[in-house]
C-alpha cells in the first residue's frame, strides 16, 4: 500500500525557474572538475562481466557529461573577513528526476537537485539564506554548525509559498550539511532535502583540487529501503564520467552522509591512502583508505595520488556500491 | 422479458425482431464512445485515481552458463518501462530482445550476462522506470534444459513412469475384480468415486493457489470456474451421448463407457500433474529424484485400480486392445503435460489445466454415484460404499506423502 504514496507530488512543479534564482557562484572554470568522460569503454563484442562492464559509456546511469559540476566543484573559497554578507537563494521545488539509468523518483529538492547546492561561507562571515518553499509540502532548512535557536530550522515551518530568511554568522570552520526539518523527517529528508555546508578557516587550507561528495540513497518503491545509492544524486555517474584529477596536487573531498534507512554508509578508495579529517573542524586527521559515516556525518579527505591511471572509489558496503555507489578518479600526470 | 413476449408473438422469429435485439448493443457501443470522450472529466468528480502499480510479472528466469534470461510481461493496463536490471540486489547491464516499454500484456526477454553459482539461491529484480521493483527468487540456480531431443525424450520417460505404468499395473487388479462380490465391487466403485474427490479437491486448490500467483489482469477466481465448468458440462456432454447409446435403459453409465469417464477424468488429472513436475524442474523447485518418481507411481497406481472397477461389472467385457486405450486416456497425458511444463511454463495455462482436472473428477465422480444408486446391490449409504468412499481418499492420502 505503501508504494502509493511514493508520487504524491506534483509533476508540474515549476522545476525550471530555478536556475536564475540560485546565486551560487558558479565555479569560473571547472578545470578541476573533469566530468569530461575519459573514454575508457574498451570496446569489447561479447559480454563483458565485472567492473570491466561497469566504467564508461556503457554503465547504466543517468545524465550527460558535466551535469553534476555544480554539485562536484564547490564555490570558490574566499579570504577570511569577520562580518562580510554571504547571500544564498534556495527554492524548494517538487521534481521528477532520473535518479538512476531509466528510473524516475518523485523527489522534494533544494534548487531542482539531489542533494541542493554547496553553500559555503568563510568562518564569521554572516550568512543570509534566502528560502522559498516552492513545494507542495511545508519545509525548513536546517543548518548544523553552531547558530541562535530561531535560526535552527525546527521552529519555523515555512508552508508552500512562504519565504523565510536564515541570518547567521558562518560557524565554526569545517564541513557541514543542511536538510528539512520538517515532519515527518524521514520523509522529508529521505525525499531529497538535503546538501553540502563548508565553512572555511580563518587560515586558509592549502590549495587544491577541491570536490564535494554527498551520500545518498533512494527508496524508489516505498517499501524503507533504498534501491539506489549514489553520490551527488545520480547513480553509477561517476563510472561513467569518471573524475579527472592531477597527480600533482592534493585531491580535498568534502564527504558527506545523508542516506536514509541504512545505517551508516562509507567510503574506500582503492590504490591509495588518505588523511581523513572528522568534520574537519581541526587538524587532527586518521592515515587510512576507508571511513565510515552515519548518518549526518561528514568530514574531509585529502588525497596525495602516488600513481596516475584509474582508481575505483565506493563504499564498501557491497550492495551499496552495486547499487549505484561507486565511480573512478582518472588520476593523470 | 418483453423480447421473449415479442418472440412468442412472432413464432419463428423475423428479421425484424431479430435487428431490434441488436438494439441494446448498439446504444451501448453510443454510450462507451461518449464516455471515452467525456470519461475523464466524469471520473475528476470522484476523486483522482491512484497511480498503477507498475509491477512486472516475472514469468520466467533461465539460466545458460554465463547468462541469465528473465522473460517479463506488462500485466497493467497502462504501459510500462524497464528501468534497471537487478541481480541478488546488484545493479547489472543488461540487453532485451524486445521493446524496453512494454504494452498491456506484452512480454520482452531480458538477457543478463551474469556469472551465477550454480545450486545456490539468486533473486532477479527488475524495476521499472517509476521506481517500482519487482523480484523473484529462485531457490537454486540450475542450468536450464534447452528443448533438445534428449530433454523431449527425458520429460517424455518420466512422463511415461508416473503415467502409464502404474495405471497399467493398476488394471492388472482387473481379474480379481471379476471374482468379487457384487457388493464388494460397489465399495471399490464407490472407492474410485473417493480418489476421484481427492484429486478434484487437490487440483482444485492447486488451480486456486497457482491463481493468486498470477498477475490480477489476468488472474481471478474467475478462471478457475471457466476451467472447472468448461470440463465438467464437456464430460456430461459426453457422457449423455455415451449414456444414449448405451443399451440398458438404466441411464446410468457402466462398464466401458463409465471407465472410459473415468479415464478421461485421470487423464485431464495426469496432464496437470505432469505439467507440474515439468515446470517445478525446470524453475529448479522440485529436485526429481528416484525417491519422487516411485512415490508418484505408487500414487498413481490406486488411478489403475479405479478404472478396472467399472469394467469389472458381471455382464460387461472388456477387450485388451480397449484396455490400453483406457491405459493411454488416462496415462498418456502425463507425457504432454511434462513437455508444456517442462518448456513452456505458463502459469494461466497452469491454472486452466487444474481448474479442468477438477471439473473432469468432480463429474465422473457424480457419474459413479449415479452408477452405485441405480446399479449397486447396496445402498448409498451402506457400509460397503460408505468405508470404499472413504478408503480411497485415505489411501490418496497416504500414498501422497510419498510424492510431496
Amino acid at each position: 500500500m505503501t508504494k502509493f504514496s511514493r508520487r504524491d507530488v506534483l509533476l508540474g512543479a515549476a522545476p525550471f525557474a530555478i536556475a536564475p534564482l540560485c546565486k551560487l557562484a558558479l565555479p569560473g572554470d571547472a578545470q578541476l572538475a573533469s566530468a569530461r568522460a575519459p573514454m575508457t569503454h574498451r570496446g569489447h563484442e561479447h559480454a563483458v562481466l565485472g567492473h570491466a562492464a561497469m566504467i564508461g559509456a556503457d554503465v547504466p546511469a543517468p545524465g550527460g557529461p558535466h551535469e553534476l559540476d555544480r554539485l562536484l566543484v564547490p564555490p570558490p573559497v574566499l579570504p577570511h573577513r569577520p562580518g562580510r554578507l554571504r547571500e544564498y537563494d534556495v527554492v524548494a521545488v517538487d521534481r521528477e528526476l532520473e535518479v538512476a539509468s531509466g528510473v524516475t523518483f518523485a523527489a522534494w529538492t533544494y534548487n531542482g537537485t539531489v542533494p541542493g547546492p554547496v553553500i559555503r561561507a568563510t568562518e564569521d562571515d554572516r550568512l543570509r539564506v534566502k528560502f522559498t518553499n516552492g513545494g507542495s509540502h511545508p519545509h525548513t532548512i536546517h543548518f548544523h554548525g553552531i547558530h541562535p535557536s530561531n535560526m535552527d530550522g525546527v521552529f519555523e515551518i515555512v508552508a508552500p509559498g512562504q519565504s523565510f530568511t536564515y541570518d547567521f554568522q558562518a560557524r565554526p570552520y569545517g564541513l557541514h550539511l543542511y536538510h528539512c526539518h520538517t515532519t515527518p523527517l524521514k520523509k522529508h529528508i529521505h525525499k531529497g532535502l538535503y546538501g553540502a555546508f563548508i565553512v572555511d578557516p580563518p587560515k586558509p587550507r592549502k590549495p587544491a583540487q577541491e570536490l564535494v561528495m554527498v551520500m545518498n540513497g533512494y527508496d524508489t518503491d516505498g517499501d524503507g529501503e533504498n534501491n539506489f545509492y549514489s553520490v551527488n544524486g545520480l547513480a553509477f555517474y561517476y563510472a561513467k564520467y569518471p573524475i579527472r584529477v592531477r597527480r600533482s596536487e592534493t585531491v580535498r573531498i568534502y564527504l558527506a552522509n545523508l542516506t536514509e534507512f541504512d545505517l551508516i554508509n562509507s567510503f574506500h578508495l582503492h590504490g591509495e591512502f588518505f588523511r581523513y579529517y572528522p568534520t574537519g573542524s581541526t587538524d587532527q586527521f586518521e592515515y587510512t583508505d576507508t571511513v565510515m559515516l552515519c548518518q549526518g556525518q561528514r568530514g574531509i579527505i585529502e588525497i596525495d595520488f602516488h600513481n596516475a591511471g584509474q582508481f575505483m572509489f565506493h563504499a564498501h558496503q557491497s550492495e551499496f556500491t552495486e547499487l549505484g555507489w561507486m565511480g573512478f578518479f582518472d588520476v593523470v600526470d | 422479458m418483453e423480447s421473449t413476449a415479442a418472440a412468442a408473438r412472432a413464432p419463428g422469429g423475423s428479421a425484424r425482431w431479430r435487428l431490434l435485439a441488436l438494439v441494446p448493443i448498439v446504444l451501448l457501443v453510443g454510450a462507451v464512445g461518449l464516455f471515452a470522450t467525456a470519461g475523464d472529466s466524469l471520473l475528476d468528480l470522484v476523486g483522482r485515481n491512484p497511480p498503477p502499480a507498475d509491477e512486472f510479472d516475472i514469468r520466467r528466469v533461465s539460466f545458460d552458463p554465463g547468462e541469465i534470461r528473465i522473460r517479463v510481461t506488462n500485466p497493467q493496463r497502462e504501459e510500462l518501462t524497464i528501468g534497471t536490471v537487478t541481480v541478488d540486489d546488484a545493479i547489472v547491464p543488461f540487453s532485451l530482445d524486445g521493446p524496453r516499454t512494454l504494452k498491456r500484456l506484452r512480454s520482452t526477454t531480458i538477457r543478463v550476462a551474469y556469472d551465477w553459482v550454480e545450486g545456490d539461491p539468486i533473486s532477479v529484480g527488475v524495476t521499472s522506470s517509476s521506481g517500482i521493483q519487482t523480484t523473484q527468487a529462485i531457490a537454486a540456480a540450475v542450468e536450464t534444459p534447452g528443448a533438445s531431443g534428449r530433454s523431449v525424450l527425458g520429460y517424455a520417460a518420466i512422463g511415461f513412469l508416473v503415467g502409464i505404468v502404474p495405471i497399467s499395473l493398476g488394471l492388472l487388479w482387473l481379474p480379481s475384480l471379476r471374482r468379487a462380490d457384487p457388493r464388494w465391487l460397489a465399495a471399490f466403485m464407490a472407492l474410485t468415486a473417493g480418489l476421484l474427490t481427492f484429486l478434484g479437491v487437490e487440483a482444485l486448490s492447486e488451480a486456486f493457489s497457482l491463481q493468486a500467483g498470477l498477475p490480477g489482469g489476468v488472474g481471478g477466481a474467475g478462471l478457475v470456474l471457466l476451467g472447472v465448468a468448461v470440463s465438467y458440462l464437456s464430460l456430461t456432454f459426453l457422457s449423455s451421448h455415451l449414456a444414449r447409446r448405451s443399451r440398458d435403459g438404466s441411464g446410468a453409465l457402466g462398464g466401458l463407457a463409465l471407465a472410459t469417464l473415468v479415464a478421461i477424468g485421470i487423464g485431464v488429472h495426469n496432464l496437470g500433474e505432469g505439467l507440474a513436475i515439468g515446470s517445478s524442474f525446470a524453475l529448479g523447485e522440485l529436485t526429481l529424484g528416484t525417491f519422487l518418481i516411485v512415490g508418484f507411481m505408487i500414487h498413481n497406481i490406486t488411478e489403475g485400480l479405479g478404472i478396472a472397477a467399472p469394467v469389472a461389472e458381471r455382464g460387461h467385457s472388456a477387450s485388451l486392445p480397449a484396455l490400453f486405450g483406457l491405459v493411454v486416456l488416462a496415462g498418456a497425458p502425463t507425457i504432454p503435460g511434462a513437455w508444456i511444463g517442462g518448456f513452456l511454463a505458463n502459469d494461466v495455462l497452469g491454472v486452466l489445466f487444474f481448474a479442468a482436472a477438477a471439473g473432469a473428477a468432480l463429474e465422473v465422480v457424480v457419474e459413479v454415484t449415479r452408477f452405485i444408486i441405480r446399479r449397486a446391490p447396496v445402498p448409498l449409504s451402506s457400509g460397503y460404499v460408505i468405508g470404499g468412499f472413504v478408503s480411497g481418499i485415505a489411501i490418496m492420502y497416504v500414498t501422497g506423502l510419498l510424492a510431496a
